[in-house]
């Protein structure tokens, strides 16, 4: 299996630990994570960095999830690439939005490593 | 303490956030599902489902309160929206040691910065969960990022509350408290 390089956007660094740690048991392996504490850190990254999949958190200071997920696609950054979000939002709406934002999938803290499975691992390895 | 700042915050994350719209003449009110909103059930499921799935221990209510001999760890996550107010988690130093311990898998000996993180985020946690509960809630409700605190001898005081749950935790032999308090309700 080739390897696969996530960026995981969060301003709780053991939030992204445990993003980590959960693709790593959802079978994402080989994985090579790059991190970023906000949307801003996450879109400076991705200037320069390749990635195969995007992880991020909506509710963050300086700019959050959904701004970062406009911006990707307002400067051409990482075309195609799948954007995940991982949040505490649930409802209806946040979803709607942050697939009309470009989102591809929707997870609910707490997660569990199936519905990582569940929703991340076809979008990397599409049947 | 005062939970002025973290709702104002949760106020404008709201806004920035990506305010739901609603049709003109649309009004949604929350006071029609205060019974559900102030369910003391749902604090305990969130509870329970938080440290089920990130921290793989189950929580049972207890009854005795938390011991407070040492210096507390408190995280505050406000909202804001057709409800404001906050969830508080708080605990001890050697309860907050352990949850980041089984958050991360490390060993802490101090509450140093990876700890204060690991408690906001479960209270952040606890508070989406929380709202999720009830969709109304959820949908008309935005969250601050959460604010900790440590400390010695300091004392959560809100003015005439719409409602208040405050909760005792007990997992292996730690234990912790969870408040929600609202002060605004439409």
């Amino acid at each position: 299996m080739s390897e696969i390089r996530a960026l995981i956007v969060d301003d709780s660094s053991v939030m992204r630990k445990i993003v980590e740690r959960t693709l790593r048991q959802a079978g994402l392996d080989p994985l090579v994570v790059c991190e970023a504490g906000s949307g801003t850190e996450g879109l400076e990254l991705l200037k320069t960095r390749q990635v195969d999949l995007i992880l991020s958190d909506i509710n963050m200071p300086s700019m959050d999830g959904l701004e970062f997920l406009r911006q990707i696609h307002a400067q051409n950054l990482a075309p195609g690439v799948p954007v995940v979000m991982i949040t505490t939002e649930s409802s209806e709406e946040h979803v709607k939005q942050a697939i009309q934002a470009g989102a591809r999938g929707y997870i609910r803290k707490p997660f569990t490593a199936e519905q990582v499975k569940e929703r991340v691992l076809p979008l990397v390895h599409p049947a | 303490m005062l939970l002025n700042g973290v709702r104002k915050a949760a106020i404008a994350n709201r806004r920035e956030g990506g305010e739901i719209e609603m049709e003109p003449g649309m009004a949604v009110s929350l006071r029609e599902s205060l019974p559900q909103v102030s369910d003391p059930r749902n604090l305990d499921a969130s509870v329970e489902e938080v440290f089920q799935l990130m921290l793989g221990v189950q929580c049972r209510r207890d009854g005795a309160p938390a011991a407070r001999d040492t210096e507390s760890v408190t995280a505050v996550v406000g909202f804001g929206g057709l409800l404001s107010g906050a969830c508080v988690f708080s605990s001890n130093q050697a309860t907050a040691l352990e949850i980041a311990a089984l958050m991360t898998g490390m060993e802490f000996h101090e509450i140093d910065d990876t700890v204060k993180d690991g408690i906001g985020e479960i209270c952040n946690m606890l508070a989406g969960a929380w709202k999720g509960k009830v969709p109304e809630l959820a949908a008309n409700c935005g969250l601050s990022v959460p604010a900790v605190i440590t400390g010695r001898d300091y004392r959560l005081h809100v003015q005439a509350p719409e409602f208040q749950l405050h909760h005792l935790y007990r997992f292996k032999e730690s234990s912790f408290d969870v408040t929600i308090v609202c002060d605004g309700l439409q």
